[in-house]
């Protein structure tokens, strides 16, 4: 990207189209995650293990096992005990594996980026002692691997994470359907993809997760060349997907793709900021460091929500 | 420089399609592959700058190119003063006038030979004429030498002469074969004129155009596409035109009555305005009757009777405007009666012999006669018998008069009851040895070989009538042809042996029939076949042949007559075999010959009658080309002749050939160079983001 729309140096940062050099992937993952020092996450989800949190009023359908009864017998009234979940994260890591994420104009394609991307969450996470799942989807999951956090574990993820694209049309409706279907317990969900397809379904299918309980980080990958469109010669452009094929004159398309393009960012964000999803935009010449450090904020940034919702009316017996 | 069609030199506008070409971008070469089309919509092709415009020479190599084709088609060619040695070219012009029996209607001749004077006045000194006239036929007055060799002054008197003397007969309209001729004289003139450049080859037609014209001759003849014709129509002044015409019964063996019974076929004109008409004989006004016939309908009437008066042959038809076509003559019908020799001493009234069935045979006919005669002829017996039947052999005395009768050229029938009877055949013949005995049949013999050909037997010729298998012959004789090396065999039975057998003597012919027809030797008699057959036998003995009284203009009258009064009163003598052909006046014909006098009558033909005018379109769908009437001589144009000599000029330079040439050159050299450019064209054109 030249001229991106997302500005191009980041001080201090790794090229990606050096780290690409690379060829393991687990090592790419390694070289980014040095440098940031093992965080400790605090479960933002309520369990009943060993650690009290706070009480609350009983009400018809509790389980009444949980049920206080010395405060019973102090106050005439029913409360339910309430413990911290110790559990570590869960984290899914969801990667858009279509045909159209093998496009690249420079020397790596999107799916090759998004896959270090993932790799070097993946990693960060595994060093937290976090469990990592992958599911890799085209119009259907491909592949999915349940989280886990043993060690061997990762390099089974970062085997599978470089598996080249071999998918057919982007269609997330189903694969996020398929993937609420499977997720029974919350945990944090990281889309990777770079939604080239209708998304107007998007906001129902990324709802039904997010009333899963989950939390959503979409990493939105596109390359530099499809941001700016900045070919000169017309040609015949072939879609990589549907094989369909169109006369274009990029000089007198640009403004219009320009504006399709935009309208089409624009939809994906305000759908992802009413769902409260965290939506970064990636070019794949951004620097992975970025990208996790983007994903680190919005981490503090949860735990932050976390604490404050439970300030307020947290451990108070009345 | 100058060009035949100047027009096609439009064509030099499509050099706008190769600059146009040049000036987009060529673009279908390069694909690129992309992600996803979905924020992509097709764009139009862009026009490069004219500044960008790329390959200039390629570019000029293409519009020379639509240049010179343009040219090529333009026909150019180097104008040049026509050579003095060829003189202007000249106008061949027929001058074609209708005599046929329409053109006797009032004022309209007149009106005719002032056209043709209005023609003539406009004819030039070098111009070459040709004046015709046509009914059936058609007839040159003034041939193009003739008025060539003419004096300047004298030609047209010498052609209004002509035209005097050329009125109308009552012949039929017969315009295809006239046009043809007309074609064929122009032609004709051309062949043998070096000298003078072709010019204007034109048809003046001048005649009524009427409907009855007969144009089939031009189905089968292809039009010369230079030689126009004008046409100049004639109108009549009154368009109610009935006519008459005899409803013939052509059945010569049909009793004629004497008084009255003819029936008559009034027709009226599609455009009349008058459908009430008077039909009487002329002589005789008061037996006139009224006639309604609605216009472009046609009624058949009983003509009055008529007296016995030997006036009254003319029926006529009055109350329409035109009477050329209001008389009927009508001959008083022959008195002639045939007369059947029988020779044989059979009893008629005996159904087992054969002189019974010849008599039942001929009873119905009115006019024929059955004598018989025993013992010995006389020669008057001979002379009045139209034909002679002898039934088996018959006395020695008779066989001379028998042979005499013969080779006057009649007929013989001769059945061979027994095998005596091939004495006879002997003697008429004159053919010393016959060998003849009685064949031997098993149940029955039929017939078969039969000689269709044969005028006596082609009535039935027709599958419907052509099965004799049902009648068998009991008992035949057999007769060796080898004896009889003149003879034609008609019939043979199915055993190879002849039935009937003709057999020519003198002028006449002796038809032998090997078997009887009585029942003891066939049932022939007892068959539908025998009365046509002995009619047949009659007709070929020419008995019947002069007794047609009715005839057409110009039909052919077959008689042996010697002498021919027309109704002008002029006498024609004629030879005997002859066939009578001057039968161009309508009227009574007055007939002598050897055998007694008669009366024929002739009348106008009734497509003659059909007066309302013909589209002129009938004309062009013929394929002639036609000219209107306002431009006929005068007007005919300098333009076209213009045109002609330029063409002809063109037509010896060839010079699009040339130009044709260069256009191919410069394409091999278009396409190399395009080659070329293509070759070295992709490294100087990627252009890759």
């Amino acid at each position: 990207m030249r001229d991106g729309v997302i500005p191009s140096q980041f001080g201090g940062m790794i090229d990606p189209s050096a780290l690409m050099k690379i060829k393991s992937m687990e090592l790419r993952a390694k070289a980014v995650v040095e440098g940031f020092w093992k965080g400790i996450h605090r479960s933002p989800y309520h369990g009943f293990s060993a650690e009290f949190t706070e009480y609350r009023q009983y009400t018809r359908g509790d389980d009444p096992r949980y049920i206080d009864w010395r405060v019973f017998a102090r106050s005439d009234r029913y409360f339910i005990k309430k413990f911290e979940d110790e559990t570590n994260l869960r984290c899914h890591l969801l990667i858009d594996h279509s045909k159209s994420m093998g496009y690249g104009s420079g020397e790596y394609t999107k799916s090759q980026y998004a896959g270090t991307l993932a790799a070097t969450l993946a990693y960060f996470l595994f060093t937290q002692g976090d469990a990592v799942g992958l599911a890799t989807f085209d119009d259907r999951i491909r592949e999915y691997m349940p989280p886990r956090n043993r060690p061997s574990y990762l390099r089974r993820l970062m085997q599978a994470l470089e598996a080249r694209p071999e998918g057919k049309a982007t269609n997330l409706g189903a694969p996020l359907q398929r993937i609420a279907q499977i997720l029974t317990k919350r945990g944090m969900i990281v889309l990777i993809s770079d939604l080239l397809t209708s998304i107007e379904q998007l906001e129902r299918d990324l709802g039904s997760l997010r009333a899963g309980g989950h939390d959503i980080v979409l990493f939105h990958v596109l390359d530099p060349t499809e941001l700016n469109f900045d070919f000169e010669v017309p040609a015949l452009f072939e879609d990589v997907e549907s094989g369909r094929d169109l006369y274009v004159d990029p000089v007198a398309a640009q403004k219009h793709y320009g504006r399709m393009l935009g309208e089409h960012l624009d939809s994906a964000k305000s759908i992802c900021g009413r769902l409260g999803i965290d939506y970064h935009l990636f070019a794949t010449d951004r620097p992975y460091d970025a990208a996790l450090l983007e994903f680190l904020q919005h981490r503090m940034r949860v735990r932050k929500q976390v604490r404050r919702i439970r300030r307020p009316g947290g451990g108070r017996i009345p | 420089m100058s060009f035949l069609y100047p027009l096609l030199l439009a064509g030099i506008a499509a050099v706008a399609l190769p600059i146009v070409l040049h000036m987009i971008r060529r673009h279908t070469r390069k694909r690129v592959t992309f992600s996803s089309l979905m924020f992509l919509r097709t764009t139009a092709p862009r026009l490069r700058n004219r500044s960008r415009l790329e390959h200039i020479p390629l570019l000029i190599l293409r519009c020379l190119i639509v240049c010179l084709l343009a040219l090529a088609f333009a026909r150019p060619f180097l104008s040049k003063p026509l050579t003095a040695t060829k003189t202007q070219p000249a106008r061949r012009i027929v001058l074609l006038l209708d005599t046929s029996a329409s053109m006797r209607r009032a004022g309209m001749w007149e009106q005719a030979v002032e056209e043709a004077r209005s023609v003539l006045a406009d004819v030039g000194p070098s111009d070459r004429v040709c004046l015709m006239t046509f009914d059936g036929v058609a007839k040159t007055w003034i041939g193009f030498e003739q008025w060539s060799t003419m004096d300047l002054s004298q030609r047209t008197p010498a052609a209004i002469r002509s035209l005097t003397d050329a009125s109308p007969g009552w012949g039929t309209t017969n315009l295809g074969q006239a046009l043809i001729a007309a074609a064929e004289t122009i032609e004709d003139d051309e062949v043998g004129d070096d000298r003078q450049a072709p010019g204007l080859r034109q048809i003046v037609l001048i005649s009524d155009l009427q409907q009855g014209s007969d144009l089939s001759a031009l189905l089968a003849y292809e039009w010369p596409e230079s030689i126009e014709l004008a046409i100049r129509t004639i109108a009549s002044k009154g368009a109610t035109n009935a006519s008459l015409q005899l409803v013939a019964s052509r059945n010569v063996l049909a009793s004629p009555r004497q008084n009255g019974g003819i029936s008559v076929r009034v027709s009226n004109s599609t455009d009349a305005a008058k459908t009430r008409f008077q039909l009487g004989w002329d002589a005789e006004p008061q037996t006139a009757r009224e006639v309604y016939v609605p216009p472009g309908q046609s009624v058949v009437v009983q003509a009055p009777p008529r007296s016995a008066s030997p006036t009254a042959t003319r029926l006529v038809l009055t109350g329409d405007d035109h009477d050329f076509d209001n008389t009927l003559h009508v001959a008083l019908p022959l008195e002639q009666r045939a007369i059947i020799l029988y020779l044989g001493d059979d009893d008629p009234n005996d159904p087992k012999a054969m002189h019974y069935y010849v008599h039942q045979a001929f009873t119905a006919s009115s006019h024929v006669t059955i004598r018989s005669a025993r013992g010995v002829l006389t020669e008057q017996d001979l002379t009045t018998a139209s034909l002679v039947v002898v039934a088996d052999a018959t006395a020695q005395a008779n066989t001379a008069a028998l042979r005499r009768y013969l080779e006057s050229g009649r007929t013989i029938l001769l059945a061979l009851g027994s095998p005596e009877g091939a004495a006879t055949v002997r003697a008429l013949t004159g053919i010393g040895d016959l060998e003849c005995h009685e064949a031997e049949v098993g149940r029955y013999a039929m017939l078969d070989s039969i000689d269709f050909k044969h005028p006596l037997l082609a009535p039935f010729s027709d599958p419907r009538f052509g099965d004799f298998t049902r009648i068998h012959f009991w008992k035949h004789r057999r007769l060796s042809l080898a004896d009889l090396p003149q003879a034609r065999v008609l019939a043979r039975f199915d055993g190879d042996a002849p039935a009937w057998i003709e057999i020519p003597v003198g002028r006449g012919s002796l038809l032998v029939w090997t078997s009887g027809w009585h029942p003891s030797d066939s049932d022939l008699a007892l068959s539908s076949k025998f009365v046509p057959l002995l009619y047949s036998i009659l007709e070929q003995g020419g008995t019947f042949a002069e007794r047609q009284s009715q005839y057409l203009i110009g039909d052919a009258v077959r008689m042996s007559a010697q002498r021919v009064q027309k109704p002008d009163g002029s006498t024609l003598v004629l030879d005997d075999d002859l066939a009578f052909t001057a039968t161009d006046l309508p009227g009574i014909y007055a007939v002598q010959s050897p055998t007694g006098s008669r009366n024929f009558a002739v009348n106008l033909a009734p497509a003659e009658s059909r007066t309302e005018p013909m589209a002129v379109e009938d004309l062009e769908r013929m394929g002639i080309s036609l000219r209107s009437v306002s431009d006929v001589v005068s007007t005919v144009g300098a333009h076209a002749m213009q045109h002609r000599s330029f063409a002809q000029m063109e037509s010896q330079q060839k010079l699009w050939r040339w130009v044709l040439a260069a256009t191919l050159g410069m394409l091999l050299v278009e396409i190399w160079l395009a080659g070329r450019l293509t070759r070295i064209g992709p490294i100087s054109e990627g252009q890759q983001p």
